[in-house]
């Protein structure tokens, strides 16, 4: 590559104020022995003072004050959200700590045995699946009724 | 010696709103908000040539921003980080919603050209300078998103390459590649279809 075709292909960054003073001083003294380069540099230039100059949109008006009103629109959805869930996980824990109270006073009431459909109902293993089955179609029933109340305070 | 001194405190009152932006505070909330509305909009109009989903790309940018600004590294260029999160909202925005022109007329029946107001010294000036912009603003609007990005940080919001490269998340080579290649699609574009 000549040194002509090197200084061509960095015309339209020097307009752009995207080369190093190096490359700026190059470029300067090459077009000022080059008639192409030098025109071509000054086309680019107009480009780049169009380029900056060019129609404003302007921001609408109250763009600041719809802003603060979606961000505290969005933070108490956010905090419904948290309160939700951790709403749920105390309910999920309450729901443990509940069976596994039962469970003990169950089995100190039953002597650990208490057979239906043959099946030792207070047993570890028999219990565990029970409870855990209650305990998440209580939790998706929680999740439901919440949901249905936050779909109707939308509504409203 | 002064200018050193006022950059300094420019800098300690970036970080002292950034702090109250962490706490949460309404009223720097709003002076952030309102200190770069302009040109952030003007950024997001550029990028996704739709006012009003640029409205709403703001306004997801600075929820953004306040989500994650417990985890923001002062160390860091805000303008760069707050551009960088709008821009992925927009690039988000375009993928999923495509072939918007800048001079498609809108639901009023105004091209987007019309609705960009132009300030110049005076009423001929003001007139040529619009003339020439409108020719320019449409011809970028053809042009593929991440070049429209490169123009607008480099000239509009006349970022350095260092920021746009913090911005836009490619390395510095690929910044300049880039704007180089925008350039000269741009005025390919231009001269095509009459001179500036």
């Amino acid at each position: 590559m000549t040194e002509h075709e090197l200084v061509r292909a960095m015309l339209a960054l020097a307009a752009a104020g995207a080369l190093g003073p190096v490359e700026v001083r190059r470029v300067e003294q090459h077009a000022q022995g080059c008639e192409l380069c030098r025109r071509d540099l000054e086309t680019w230039a107009v480009y780049a003072q169009g380029l900056r100059k060019l129609p404003q949109p302007s921001a609408p008006e109250g763009l600041v004050q719809r802003t603060q009103v979606r961000i505290v629109q969005e933070r108490a959805e956010a905090a419904g959200r948290r309160r939700h869930e951790l709403f749920l996980a105390a309910l999920a824990i309450f729901g443990w700590a509940a069976g596994w109270a039962f469970w003990t006073l169950a089995r100190a009431v039953t002597g650990g045995n208490l057979n239906l459909f043959g099946a030792n109902l207070v047993s570890g293993l028999t219990w565990s699946l029970v409870s855990t089955v209650l305990v998440w179609m209580t939790a998706a029933t929680a999740a439901l009724l919440l949901g249905r109340r936050r779909e109707m305070r939308r509504f409203l | 010696m002064i200018l050193a001194a006022a950059m300094s405190l420019e800098v300690f009152t970036t970080d002292r709103e950034i702090a109250l932006l962490k706490k949460g505070d309404p009223d720097a909330v709003s002076a952030v908000i309102g200190r770069y509305q302009h040109r952030l909009y003007r950024f997001l109009v550029r990028m996704v040539e739709d006012p009003a989903m640029a409205e709403d790309l703001f306004q997801q940018t600075w929820i953004r921003l306040l989500e994650k600004i417990g985890s923001y590294d002062t160390r860091r260029n805000f303008e760069a980080w707050l551009f960088a999160i709008a821009r992925n909202l927009a690039i988000d925005h375009l993928r999923r919603r495509r072939g918007i022109s800048l001079d498609e007329p809108d639901d009023s029946g105004q091209a987007p050209v019309e609705r960009l107001a132009a300030d110049g010294p005076d009423a001929l000036e003001q007139l040529l300078d619009f003339e020439r912009g409108a020719l320019l603003a449409a011809a970028i609007g053809e042009l593929p998103a991440i070049h429209r990005e490169v123009l607008t940080l480099r000239f509009e919001e006349e970022m350095r390459l260092e920021q746009i490269s913090e911005v836009t998340g490619v390395p510095l080579s690929t910044v300049k590649s880039r704007l180089h290649r925008a350039l000269e699609r741009l005025r390919v574009r231009i001269e095509r279809e009459g001179n500036l």
